[in-house]
């Protein structure tokens, strides 16, 4: 999928900046501070994203890290037993959760763009050797597009380009 | 694995570029130019001051005297290039003083489709007093005086949709009342078969290469073209863009003849004067070459470009007229026959020349702010799954 947050948020801040903030500077104080912050907002969104998920691995790891610090204390009172009995929980479920994320989003984005570059270069060998499984190959890719074009229709379907959008399914029914 | 920094082109990959994919002189020479240019800044908005300068250099290079530019304004439409309309009190040649409306259209850094100005005048020039066009005065094909290349035409009257039709960006979809389509649509059949037939001199048309007939050289040309740009633009792979370049290469229809070829024919790329409904002007040469009159043919009969007719069951062509029609009407206008495998190519051709637009371009360009109007261009990229899949379709049929 090209449409990402990284294209999409530059070229918002571009608009903003070469065409409405020039509009507005001078006529509307307020309209030309709001949207001097939805520049910043959208600067700190392109920088946020690429790390929030490191960010709240990185915190859920400091939290596990609390707890097991906090296994040494004793509770006495009911109420701060059941405390701790809670946290104990919590923390199996958080170690659980950091195990199953040690790779990051973009490892998953890098991996998804070596493969289509790998199946291309595999469609690409077969089409300039004229081998007689070239379209055994490129039925496959058309199939395996079939498919991964109904979600990336569905994914931009709220864009409005789809004739009859009743025929794409909604992208959370598609990807499970 | 060897990465290719697309953003910082190499001169030894723009060398395997055009040595891998060999296309027109020309375009080479304007694809080849934007990788060289890519590394350096974005698009930097330019003032209506700096553009009145550059012109006002144009002018004096060709020897235009006494001139005067006034009420200079932005134009906006259009996805690729930068328009400014103004007026020019003038000595103009042959006629005397004249104030004559115009528009400067000029290329941002990078452009959505990368494409010659030297092309488009000479294009619009060669059909002068033949078709509608707007009279072109003066080119800047390298951007010596502007701050980009750019050329001046003459402001044509007219709309290129019904003052109260709906449609959407680009013109596409636009809707055609009964009373208007019923005069637009003999003309519009009419003028591609004109184009079509036109004959063309290789002295005026010094920056097309014209393709052999009864060879595959046309259609060869044109799959170089945009797998070319797909490879300098991309980001991330598409296999479905390698099945199909794979499949118009093991297919590659023969030219019977060569025509020029407008290469965007359609509803929202012609004005028409509301009043008497005739087409006053036909835009957007910028993507025309010599070659197959079928990717015109292909292209307007674009399920992308059809709306229904008021039964809810018609699909007119362009909005305009029923497919058999059309075909009909073009090939009494044109005395040139409709080959429907060769349209198929053709369709398969234009979906994928567009998808490297769309999915390529729009994304390298957007990215790198090299526009005056990357939201449009990064909106564009949601339409390019549609277009792929419409491909995809053609192709399983084909097969």
């Amino acid at each position: 999928m090209q449409m990402r947050p990284e294209v999409q948020i530059a070229a918002m801040i571009k608009a903003m900046k070469d065409v409405v903030i020039p509009a507005v500077a001078g006529t509307n104080k307020l309209a030309e501070e709001q949207a001097k912050l939805v520049v910043g907002m959208l600067g700190l969104m392109a920088h946020q994203l690429p790390l929030q998920f490191r960010f709240d691995r990185d915190e859920l790891t400091r939290l596990v890290q609390a707890s097991a610090a906090m296994k040494d204390v004793h509770a006495t009172a009911p109420s701060a037993r059941a405390a701790c009995g809670a946290l104990i929980e919590r923390t199996a479920e958080a170690e659980q959760v950091l195990d199953q994320c040690r790779r990051d989003p973009d490892d998953l984005r890098r991996s998804v763009h070596a493969m289509r570059a790998a199946i291309c270069d595999v469609v690409d060998a077969f089409a300039q050797s004229g081998s007689d499984d070239q379209q055994k190959v490129e039925r496959v890719v058309l199939a395996m597009s079939a498919e991964q074009l109904l979600r990336d229709r569905s994914l931009v379907k709220l864009q409005g380009w789809e004739p009859d959008p009743a025929a794409v399914p909604e992208i959370e029914s598609l990807i499970g | 694995m060897l990465t290719i920094d697309k953003n910082r082109p190499t001169e030894a990959w723009i060398a395997q570029l055009r040595s891998r994919y060999p296309c027109e002189t020309e375009i080479d020479r304007i694809l080849t130019r934007k990788l060289r240019q890519r590394s350096g800044p974005g698009y930097e908005p330019v003032s209506l001051k700096t553009l009145v300068a550059g012109l006002e250099g144009l002018l004096r290079a060709n020897e235009v005297e006494d001139f005067s530019i006034r009420n200079p304004r932005w134009l906006s439409g259009g996805a690729s290039k930068l328009q400014m309309a103004f007026e020019l009190e003038w000595l103009r040649p042959g006629v005397g003083f004249e104030k004559t409306a115009m528009v400067l259209r000029m290329e941002p850094a990078e452009s959505i489709v990368e494409t010659s100005r030297l092309r488009e005048f000479q294009l619009i020039k060669s059909f002068e007093g033949t078709v509608p066009v707007p009279p072109v005065f003066w080119c800047d094909p390298d951007g010596k005086y502007l701050p980009y290349p750019a050329l001046a035409y003459g402001f044509a009257p007219g709309v290129p949709k019904p003052s109260q039709a709906v449609s959407g960006v680009s013109g596409l979809g636009t809707c055609m009342p009964r009373e208007v389509r019923e005069h637009l649509a003999p003309q519009f059949a009419d003028i591609l078969g004109c184009i079509h037939r036109h004959p063309f001199s290789p002295g005026a048309l010094s920056a097309f290469d014209i393709p052999k007939e009864g060879t595959t050289e046309c259609a060869e040309w044109g799959v170089n073209w945009w797998e070319r740009v797909w490879q300098e633009d991309s980001d991330e792979n598409v296999p479905m863009l390698s099945v199909a370049a794979a499949w118009m290469r093991r297919n590659l229809p023969v030219l019977d003849f060569a025509s020029v070829v407008h290469s965007d024919y359609r509803t929202g790329n012609f004005l028409y004067t509301e009043h008497d409904n005739r087409i006053s002007a036909l835009l957007e040469w910028e993507l025309g070459r010599i070659g197959d009159r079928h990717q015109d043919i292909a292209w307007t009969t674009s399920r992308a470009f059809s709306s229904l007719a008021e039964d809810g069951k018609t699909l007119l062509v362009c909005g305009l007229m029923p497919e058999a029609e059309f075909y009909e009407r073009y090939e009494k206008a044109s005395g040139l026959s409709i080959n429907p495998k060769t349209v198929h190519w053709y369709k398969v051709y234009n979906a994928y020349s567009i998808s490297v637009l769309i999915l390529g371009t729009g994304y390298r360009i957007a990215r790198n702010g090299k526009t005056h109007q990357d939201i449009l261009v990064a909106w564009l990229i949601g339409i390019g799954y549609m277009i792929v899949d419409e491909m995809r379709k053609l192709i399983e049929e084909g097969c």
